[in-house]
């Protein structure tokens, strides 16, 4: 599992996330998860590269997000493939930080 | 390996109750799906539902409780289901009767977990649970395309 961080315009601060989030990839970003979420204001968090979502990395997404907002921050999902979009969508996780398909839509809702 | 085939997985996975064991499902299941040609989306149904399943045993089954066995057996149902069978020595708790935790109404009060059973149920086509003298045993199956003609 690999993590990559970009500042782009406007503050926001874009996590591209690559490989599987089990268990053991979960374990190798959430360090790096945790301390971009102590200081972003505007978190976009790109899953184009996720091949799979489980439990434990669903922790990684929503234990950072919480983070985010509790400080008045907002978080973004990106470009999800379909089958991590369907356990986002059945862990009602997508009604309560907006999943976008377009870079524009996405950087549109941390504006 | 041992088997008909030199490259065919073992039909039987067993783990001790730690979460580090979890990592040994994913080249078993990815084994097991090249062996039964199941298509990415089972295979990523399967991996979820089992890394939910197992990780559920480990932390509440047996409350983080060392050196406890699980295991799980994977077995073909006629041609049409791959069914993984899983059995513990944990107290008894049905996943099938249990209700999934609510759906949270913000962000604030998602719980990281908690989504499990909700996943286990949607991911999988079928759950059963059957107790057992000292544990359980829950059943995951996953329907199979119809194999191509040859």
């Amino acid at each position: 599992m690999q993590i990559t961080t970009e500042e782009m315009p406007g503050g926001i601060t874009r996590v591209a996330l690559d490989g599987r989030m089990d268990i053991a990839g979960a374990a190798a970003i959430d360090l790096k998860m945790n301390i971009i979420a102590g200081s972003a204001k505007k978190l976009l968090i790109d899953l184009q590269k996720v091949e799979f979502l489980g439990s434990m990395g669903l922790r990684s997404i929503v234990i950072p997000a919480r983070a985010v907002s509790s400080r008045g921050g907002k978080v973004v999902l990106f470009a999800p493939n379909e089958m991590v979009e369907s356990v986002l969508k059945t862990a009602g996780i997508d009604t309560l930080i907006p999943v976008r398909h377009d870079l524009d839509a996405a950087i549109a809702v941390l504006g | 390996m041992t088997g008909p085939h030199p490259s065919w997985p073992e039909p039987r996975l067993t783990l001790q109750s730690q979460l580090e064991d979890l990592t040994l499902v994913w080249p078993w299941v990815e084994a097991l799906a090249a062996r039964y040609s199941v298509p990415a989306e089972t295979q990523f149904a399967i991996q979820l539902c089992l890394e939910e399943a197992l990780s559920n045993v480990i932390r509440h089954g047996y409350r983080g409780q060392a050196n406890q066995s699980i295991t799980v057996e994977c077995a073909p149902s006629g041609v049409a289901e791959l069914v993984f069978t899983v059995e513990d020595h944990a107290p008894p708790f049905d996943p099938v009767a249990a209700a999934p935790a609510a759906t949270p109404a913000s962000i604030q009060e998602l719980e990281p977990g908690g989504q499990g059973i909700r996943l286990m149920r949607k991911f999988a086509s079928r759950l059963t649970w059957q107790p057992l003298p000292h544990g359980n045993r829950l059943i995951l199956a996953f329907a199979l395309p119809p194999p191509a003609i040859s």
